[in-house]
């Protein structure tokens, strides 16, 4: 090769080149300005949550930019396991709040993955239930390592325009006569659990894992199809193509808001609680934004607004107490439904694997 | 030489180290067992050889493939000889207007199925207010009916390209020169035309078959309580409980066998030409 | 005649089944309903709620801007990689042809997941490099496989003859084999884009904090509320890609017909 057809060469591949990093560069600001703390000061507080889910409604990001010169930045999940994930493979130092469920949270405490609350910062915290503050998931030891923040239960939901029967009983997931318009939820903790109380074992600890198989496979074909995310239930539900089936009590509360014909029961069987948690990550950038954050989640002025518009069952008891009986009793917060509750809890990766693929042979039958 | 070396390197650089490497992680993994301690072992694949229905949940898997391949096939290839030989003026405009509803996210089509098909759906009261039907319940969404017309529908464009593409280099002479011979359009068809373009046939048949085995969007949301699929067991391995070597495991397994169906495939191109 | 009625019916049928989701996914962002309720009620409401929606449009930005330059990318290796391919021994063919098309096989789920472990490995934190770099891999195949479908069946003797005239490689490169291959080269970084640009799993690993793309956003209602506001920024995109392809395809319009033989 001649000497200037090297040159060429190598001029062409500078080009290019440049073309590319100045791409890529234009890229990265693009894409990392969001990363870098602006020049005034203001911090920002990274909250890791389910999408629409309270704390990323308009008011509560203004609220924090006025009162702190705080921007609250989302990151969104789409499970339980997901949050663990993100958690794990770099979340450590760059989240500083998130919303384990009873289910993960045990794990992200054994794995020093959060911060030991410091209650005593926290002024909304001796409003919460008693009920709340002794269940075990959130500690470690004498340690609270998260705050319970909004409850809630999975039960039965039903189309009053077409039930027309009071149903109160479990067995109606497994009832001939609604063929093909149930709609049962592919989650295999609900399943397993569901299932459990359908045969009075105890869901905590079933006694007869084949037993509860059998029942999930006679209850397959009674679908009209599983259910995995509120929407795909909504959309079911609202399109008629459905007429009963597993729901969680929030959820059903701000259908009905909404003005869809749904009515939500605790069956006298029992059904499955479940207690959403605020938890600090550990080295957390904004750990006195996180306090003041979870501060405002349980306050009263949160809770009740959100309850109100349809949120689900708060853990402050200001706001039970001050919402009207109706209300209570429509929510399923009452005494009398909460007793009837088997909470969700953690049981160690071997049984969450062994439920798991018992639901995978009972979606595979 | 050097110049092909300088014109290749970027690309292969970028797979070996982006995509064979984690290949390799993803074996290491596969070989940990999932749980508190790691260690080596060899159970993540036993444990999916010895449950029946994980092997029955990848046969099933391969079966919708190979459907969902098939039918694109048909589908595809008089689109794409259309475009190729029948049209003249247009071809472009045509293959873009193929390609532009892969502008819409894969999700929101899959979620607009859902009100195409459901009973009482777009297609239900099409059919019925043209008298096709008498009822509004079509019966076809919530099984795995739905699930492939949906992949089918992602799919066969990757199709119409791959075998427009190898049909537009078909010299005309050719099919003229057989015609003038005496050739029937049909013998035309099947000696001289399908065999040239046998290319892209395979080819699309790769880009369509491949991922269709490793989805799990449509048949999850379509596909109703029978819409397992091999894709959706590996999805639940992250997203629901922290099984990611058995996961790895499940994967490779799925690697092989397609590489396997690859090697079978290249045997057989090999032995025609 | 009839075989000229039978083609354009089959087109139209084609067309119909191709675009039928299309048209019900651009008719429920112009629906009342929440949830897809028929019968359609008309409304521009989600409009409405989308253009406050600060979040979903930067997500779409994001999501545009990775797949241009993925595209970009991707054509200038899948091109180079081909021409350098051309004159290969069979041996070295056949490992391009196995390391082009391996990406294809690995679910994207292992993909994200091992480039995120990789990163971890090397001691990095997630960026926008490793970002697009795992976009680059998944489409680089899509722009091979057709990019070289060209090539396979090109003419050397045009090039041959252009060479014996005295033109070097690039001038060769430039007004003989480029002309040729450009529709594909086209088609190539369109793919790329599209592949790119629908891309979740991959985006969801690799994404630094604070940044997201359209799919995940997507992804990410999914538990509670998948509104319309979706539904009207995809058709949105749809109309705009579909504007800009008509002016591109006005504007090219005979040159291209000359390209394509």
């Amino acid at each position: 090769m001649s000497i200037s057809k090297i040159i060429k060469k190598i001029t062409i591949t500078i080009l290019v080149f440049i073309m590319m990093l100045s791409l890529v560069g234009c890229g990265s600001n693009n894409m990392g300005s969001n990363e870098s703390n602006d020049g005034e000061g203001e911090a920002k507080l990274v909250v890791v949550n389910w999408k629409d889910y309270g704390s990323d409604e308009q008011k509560v990001i203004e609220y924090f930019k006025e009162k702190y010169n705080c921007e609250i930045v989302h990151e969104y999940m789409a499970s339980e396991e997901e949050l663990l994930t993100k958690l794990r493979t770099g979340g450590v130092g760059k989240f500083d709040v998130i919303l384990p469920n009873a289910s993960i949270l045990p794990v992200a405490i054994e794995e020093g993955l959060v911060e030991e609350v410091d209650t005593s910062k926290l002024e909304n915290y001796k409003y919460i239930f008693e009920k709340f503050m002794t269940l075990p998931e959130n500690k470690k030891g004498d340690m609270i390592c998260a705050v319970p923040w909004v409850w809630g239960s999975t039960a039965i939901a039903y189309n009053t325009e077409l039930v027309d029967e009071e149903i109160d009983s479990i067995h109606v997931l497994w009832d001939e006569k609604y063929k093909g318009m149930i709609a049962f939820r592919d989650d295999f903790n609900d399943a397993v659990m569901t299932a459990a109380i359908a045969l009075g074992q105890d869901p905590a600890n079933p006694s007869d894992l084949d037993a509860i198989k059998q029942k999930l496979i006679e209850q397959k074909p009674l679908n009209r199809t599983y259910w995995k995310t509120g929407d795909e239930f909504s959309k079911l539900f609202a399109n008629k193509q459905i007429a009963v089936g597993m729901m969680w009590s929030g959820q059903a509360a701000s259908m009905k808001q909404a003005g869809e014909p749904i009515e939500y029961v605790i069956p006298k069987e029992g059904a499955i609680g479940w207690v959403d948690y605020w938890a600090i990550v550990k080295d957390a950038p904004n750990k006195d934004l996180a306090y003041k954050f979870i501060d405002y989640m349980i306050s009263k002025e949160f809770q009740e607004a959100w309850v109100k518009s349809g949120g689900p069952a708060p853990v402050n008891s200001e706001v039970a107490n001050s919402l009207d009986e109706k209300t209570i009793k429509d929510m399923n917060i009452d005494e009398d439904s909460l007793n009837k509750l088997y909470f969700i809890a953690y049981h160690g990766e071997d049984v969450k694997k062994q439920w798991n693929e018992l639901w995978q042979e009972v979606k595979a039958h | 030489m050097k110049k092909k070396v300088f014109l290749m390197s970027p690309a292969m650089f970028i797979l070996f180290a982006f995509a064979i490497v984690p290949l390799f992680i993803m074996l290491y993994y596969s070989f940990l067992s999932d749980g508190a301690v790691a260690k080596f072992t060899l159970d993540n694949y036993k444990n999916f050889f010895s449950k029946g229905f994980y092997l029955k949940l990848t046969w099933k898997t391969i079966k919708m493939s190979i459907i969902v391949t098939i039918v694109c096939v048909f589908i595809a290839y008089p689109m794409a000889y259309i475009m190729a030989k029948v049209i003249n003026k247009g071809k472009n405009i045509l293959l873009l207007l193929i390609i532009i509803p892969f502008w819409t996210s894969q999700l929101v089509r899959a979620y607009s199925w859902l009100v195409f098909l459901r009973d009482g759906g777009v297609l239900a009261q099409i059919l019925n207010t043209l008298g096709l039907i008498s009822t509004t319940d079509m019966g076809i969404l919530f099984t795995s009916k739905a699930a492939i017309i949906a992949l089918v529908h992602i799919f066969f464009p990757y199709m119409v390209i791959t075998i427009y593409m190898s049909l537009e280099k078909l010299d005309n002479s050719i099919i003229d020169a057989s015609k003038s011979l005496g050739a029937k359009p049909i013998e035309t068809f099947r000696r001289i035309i399908l065999p040239l373009s046998r290319h892209g046939i395979i080819t699309g048949s790769i880009l369509v078959f491949v991922p269709c085995l490793g989805s799990f969007v449509e048949p999850r949301i379509l596909g109703g309580v029978n819409g397992s699929v091999i894709g959706t067991v590996i999805e639940d391995q992250f997203f629901e409980i922290y099984g990611w070597n058995f996961g790895a495991a499940i994967a490779f397994i799925l690697l092989a066998m397609v590489l396997l169906s690859m090697g079978g495939m290249s045997i057989l191109l090999n032995k025609e030409k | 005649m009839l075989k000229k009625i039978f083609c354009w019916l089959y087109t139209a049928a084609v067309f119909t089944f191709l675009y039928a989701p299309i048209i019900v996914l651009m008719a429920m962002a112009f629906n009342e309903s929440q949830y897809n309720a028929l019968p359609f009620k008309f409304s521009m409401r989600w409009f409405e709620t989308l253009s406050s929606n600060t979040k979903l449009i930067d997500a779409t930005m994001n999501s545009i801007y990775l797949a241009a330059i993925t595209g970009v990318i991707c054509v200038i290796l899948a091109t180079a990689l081909m021409l350098g391919n051309r004159e290969t021994s069979n041996k070295i063919k056949a490992l391009v042809n196995s390391a082009v098309v391996l990406p294809l096989t690995i679910p994207w789920l292992i993909m994200g997941l091992s480039l995120l472990l990789l990163l971890r490995a090397l001691g990095l934190d997630r960026n926008f490099v490793m970002l697009l770099i795992g976009h680059v891999v998944v489409s680089l195949p899509y722009a091979v496989l057709i990019i070289s479908a060209r090539m396979q069946d090109m003419d050397k003797s045009v090039e041959e003859a252009s060479y014996s005239l005295g033109a070097n490689e690039w001038t060769t490169f430039y007004r003989i084999i480029f002309p040729m291959i450009s529709p594909a080269m086209l088609a190539g970084g369109f793919m790329a884009f599209m592949i790119s640009f629908d891309n979740f799993v991959l985006s969801y690993f690799l994404i630094p904090t604070g940044t997201t793309t359209l799919p995940i956003e997507i992804y990410s209602s999914i538990k509670f509320g998948f509104t319309p506001e979706i539904n009207a920024i995809s058709t949105i995109i749809l109309v705009l890609s579909l504007i800009i392809i008509s002016i591109i395809a006005a504007i090219m319009g005979s040159s291209l017909k000359n390209l394509v033989r």
